[in-house]
C-alpha cells in the first residue's frame, strides 16, 4: 500500500510551511526589514531633534528605557499592519483558508514570523539608540538585562498585533484602526517592560524590585493574550 | 469661629467646587446619553414613517 | 442581566437558541429599575451628606467637640465624591463583563442579537466609564492640584476608555454585519481580558498613590452602607438605561429588515409588464426619497397583465395595473 504520499500533514508541517512562506517571502523581497529598519532609524532622528538640547549626560539614561519602546511600539505598528496587507491584495489568505486544518496554526506562524522581524528589527534598532545616545552617558553593570524584558515586550506584542492586523485588514483605514486598537490592549505589557527595562538600563541597589515584578507581569500577559488570541483567531479568520 | 474649628473645616470651601462639578457632570453625562439614545429612536420613527408613506403611495397607485 | 439556561441550550445542537427580545421580563423590570435608581441614587446622595461621617484629613494642632464627639482632624468633604466614583467604576465593570458574555454568546450562536446585547452593554460601559473618570479626576484636581497624573490607576482607567472607544470606531470602520459583529465580540473579550491585568499592574508595581480603600482596612459602616445603596441605585439604573438602548437598537434592525423584505419581494408579485432584470437606468431612489416623490398618474387600463397580484401581506388584489417606467424602482432591487 503506498499511501504514504497522500499522508495528511500534521499541525507542525502545516505551521512549519506557513512559517517557511513568510520568511522566504522576506528572504526575497526585503520588504518588511528595509521599511521596519528605515522607519526605526527616522524615529531615531525624531528623537535626535526633541532632544537636541536634553540629550545630555544623565536624564538619557532614565529616559532610555521608555524611548527604546517608543521605538518598538512604532515600528512594530508599521510591519503589523503591512503583515496582512500583502496576503489581502495578493489573494493569498483565500489560498490559504483553503487548506483543511486547525486555523489557529496560522495565528501561530504568523505571530512567529511576525515575532522574528520584530527581534530583527530590534536587533538592528537599539544598538543604533544606544549608539546614538547613550555612548556618551554611564550605564550600569545590568544593562544587558533590557534583552529580557524586550524579547518577553515582543512576544505579547507580536500576538496582539497579528490578531488585530487580522481584524482591521478587513476595515476601512486599516493602518489607524490597528493603532487604535494595538495601542491601548498592549498597555499592560508595555508599563510592564518599560518599567523592567529602565530598571535594568539605571540598575539601582533595589533594581530587582522594578526588574522581576513587571516581567512577571508581563509572562502572565504573554500567556494570557497569546491563549486568548489563539483561541480566537478562528473565529476572525473565518469570518 | 475659633482657630482650631476654622482648620478643621478649612479644606471644605475650597474643594466645594470641584465636588459640586462631579455630581452635575454625572447627571449631565447620563441626560446627554439618554438624548442620544432618543436620538436614535427618532430616526427609526422617521424611517417608520417613510415607509408607511411609500406603502402608501404604492397601494395608491395601484388602485 | 443574563438569561438563565441560555448557554446550556445554546450548546446542546439542534435546539433553537432563546434569542434576547425586548419585551421579556427584563424589560418588566426596566422601568421599576429606574425608578428604583432614582430613588436609590438620590437617597445615597443625601446619606452621603448628611449621614455618613466625613473622612478625616491632615491632624489639627488641638481638637474641637462638633455635636458630641471629639474632632482632631481635617474633615474632608472632597472625599464625598468616593461615594458615586466607585459605584461608577463598579458598574462600568460590571457592564463590561455582561458585553464580553455576550460576545462570547455571539461567538457561539452566529445570532446578531447576542451582538446587539454587546453593543448595548458596551455603550452602558462606557457611559460609566466615562462617569467614572469625570469623578477621578475633579478629585484628582482638589486633592494633588493635577488635572492628569500618570498614577497607575488612572492610567488604568483611561486606557479602559480607549478600548471601549477603540470598540466603537473599529464597529463603524466594518460594514459587513455579521463581520463586524464577530470583531466587536472578539475585541469585547480581549477588552474584558486586559483590564484586570491592567489593574494588577497597578497594584503591584510600586510607585502607587492611588488611595487603595479595600486594602488599608476597609470602610466605616456607614460608608460602606452608603457605596452599597449608591451602588445597588446605579446597577438599577444601569440596567433601565441598557434596556432603553437594547431597545431602540432593536427597533432599528427590525425596520431594516422590513425595508430589505420590503426590496426584496420576488418579482411574481408585480404585473409582468415590468420586469425586474431590465434595471431602469435611473439611480436607485432610497424609501425615503420614494416617500417624496409625486403620485404617478392615472394608469392606463393595459392588456395582457395577470388579473391579480400579491401584496405585500400575502393576499390577493385585482390587478389595476401600473404605467412602465414608473413603478418604484427601489422595490424591484
Amino acid at each position: 500500500m503506498q499511501y504514504a504520499q497522500s499522508k495528511k500533514p500534521s499541525t507542525w508541517q502545516h505551521f512549519c510551511i506557513l512559517l517557511r512562506k513568510d520568511l522566504r517571502r522576506e528572504f526575497r523581497t526585503r520588504e518588511m526589514l528595509t521599511s521596519m529598519g528605515l522607519y526605526a532609524l527616522l524615529v531615531i532622528i525624531v528623537f535626535g531633534a526633541a532632544l537636541a538640547l536634553t540629550a545630555r549626560g544623565v536624564d538619557i539614561v532614565s529616559m532610555g528605557g521608555g524611548l527604546i519602546w517608543v521605538l518598538i511600539v512604532f515600528t512594530s505598528l508599521l510591519g503589523l499592519g503591512r503583515s496582512f496587507s500583502y496576503e489581502k491584495d495578493q489573494g493569498c489568505i483565500e489560498g490559504v483558508l483553503l487548506v483543511p486544518m486547525d486555523r489557529s496554526v496560522i495565528f501561530l506562524a504568523k505571530a512567529v514570523a511576525n515575532m522574528l522581524f520584530m527581534l530583527v528589527v530590534e536587533i538592528i534598532a537599539v544598538p543604533l539608540f544606544y549608539f546614538f545616545f547613550m555612548t556618551g552617558s554611564e550605564t550600569s553593570s545590568t544593562f544587558l538585562w533590557i534583552i529580557v524584558p524586550l524579547v518577553l515586550g515582543t512576544i505579547g506584542m507580536a500576538g496582539i498585533g497579528t490578531m488585530l492586523s487580522t481584524i482591521t485588514m478587513h476595515t476601512r483605514a486599516a493602518d489607524v484602526m490597528l493603532a487604535v486598537l494595538f495601542v491601548p490592549i498592549i498597555f499592560p505589557l508595555l508599563y510592564a517592560c518599560t518599567t523592567a527595562t529602565t530598571a535594568a538600563i539605571i540598575g539601582s541597589v533595589a533594581w530587582m524590585d522594578y526588574f522581576v515584578i513587571p516581567l512577571v507581569i508581563a509572562a502572565g500577559f504573554d500567556i494570557i493574550m497569546l491563549l486568548v488570541c489563539w483561541v480566537l483567531y478562528d473565529f476572525v479568520i473565518s469570518s | 469661629m475659633n482657630p482650631i474649628l476654622a482648620d478643621i473645616y478649612s479644606t471644605i470651601i475650597p474643594s466645594a467646587p470641584y465636588l459640586i462639578a462631579a455630581y452635575a457632570l454625572i447627571w449631565l453625562v447620563l441626560l446627554v446619553y439618554v438624548a442620544f439614545v432618543v436620538r436614535g429612536i427618532k430616526k427609526t420613527e422617521r424611517e417608520m414613517a417613510a415607509l408607511e408613506l411609500a406603502i402608501q403611495k404604492e397601494y395608491a397607485a395601484d388602485e | 442581566m443574563s438569561r438563565s439556561g441560555g448557554s446550556a441550550e445554546a450548546r446542546s445542537i439542534g435546539k433553537p437558541v432563546k434569542l434576547p427580545d425586548a419585551g421579556g421580563w427584563q424589560d418588566a423590570i426596566a422601568v421599576p429599575a429606574a425608578i428604583a435608581g432614582a430613588i436609590l441614587t438620590t437617597a445615597g446622595f443625601l446619606m452621603a451628606f448628611l449621614w455618613a461621617a466625613p473622612v478625616n484629613g491632615a491632624a489639627v494642632n488641638g481638637f474641637e467637640m462638633i455635636g458630641d464627639t471629639v474632632v482632631t482632624h481635617q474633615q474632608l468633604i472632597s472625599q464625598k465624591i468616593f461615594y458615586f466614583h466607585m459605584p461608577a467604576a463598579i458598574v462600568s465593570f460590571f457592564s463590561l463583563v455582561m458585553a464580553a458574555f455576550y460576545g462570547v454568546r455571539f461567538l457561539m450562536t452566529r445570532e446578531q442579537r447576542f451582538d446587539t446585547c454587546s453593543r448595548a452593554l458596551m455603550e452602558i460601559a462606557l457611559l460609566f466609564v466615562i462617569m467614572t473618570m469625570i469623578t477621578g479626576d475633579l478629585w484628582t484636581r482638589f486633592e494633588w492640584g493635577v488635572w492628569w497624573t500618570w498614577e497607575p490607576r488612572l492610567t488604568t482607567y483611561l486606557i479602559l476608555m480607549l478600548i471601549v472607544i477603540a470598540y466603537f470606531v473599529l464597529r463603524n470602520a466594518v460594514d459587513e454585519p455579521e463581520k463586524r459583529a464577530t470583531f466587536a465580540s472578539v475585541v469585547s473579550i480581549i477588552a474584558l481580558v486586559d483590564v484586570p491585568i491592567c489593574f494588577m499592574v497597578t497594584r503591584l508595581i510600586p510607585s502607587s498613590v492611588h488611595p487603595v480603600v479595600l486594602r488599608e482596612g476597609g470602610m466605616s459602616f456607614d460608608m460602606g452602607v452608603t457605596v452599597l445603596v449608591v451602588l445597588i441605585g446605579m446597577l438599577c439604573l444601569g440596567h433601565a438605561l441598557y434596556r432603553l438602548r437594547f431597545r431602540a437598537l432593536r427597533l432599528s434592525e427590525r425596520m431594516e429588515a422590513l425595508k430589505e423584505a420590503l426590496d426584496e419581494r420576488p418579482a411574481s408579485h408585480y404585473p409582468s409588464n415590468v420586469q425586474p432584470t431590465i434595471a431602469p437606468p435611473v439611480a436607485t431612489p432610497s424609501i425615503t426619497e420614494l416617500a417624496n416623490d409625486p403620485l404617478p398618474d392615472e394608469p392606463d387600463p393595459d392588456e395582457g397583465k395577470p388579473a391579480t397580484a400579491v401584496r405585500p401581506n400575502g393576499e390577493l388584489r385585482p390587478n389595476k395595473g401600473r404605467i412602465k417606467g414608473e413603478y418604484p424602482t427601489c422595490l424591484l432591487r
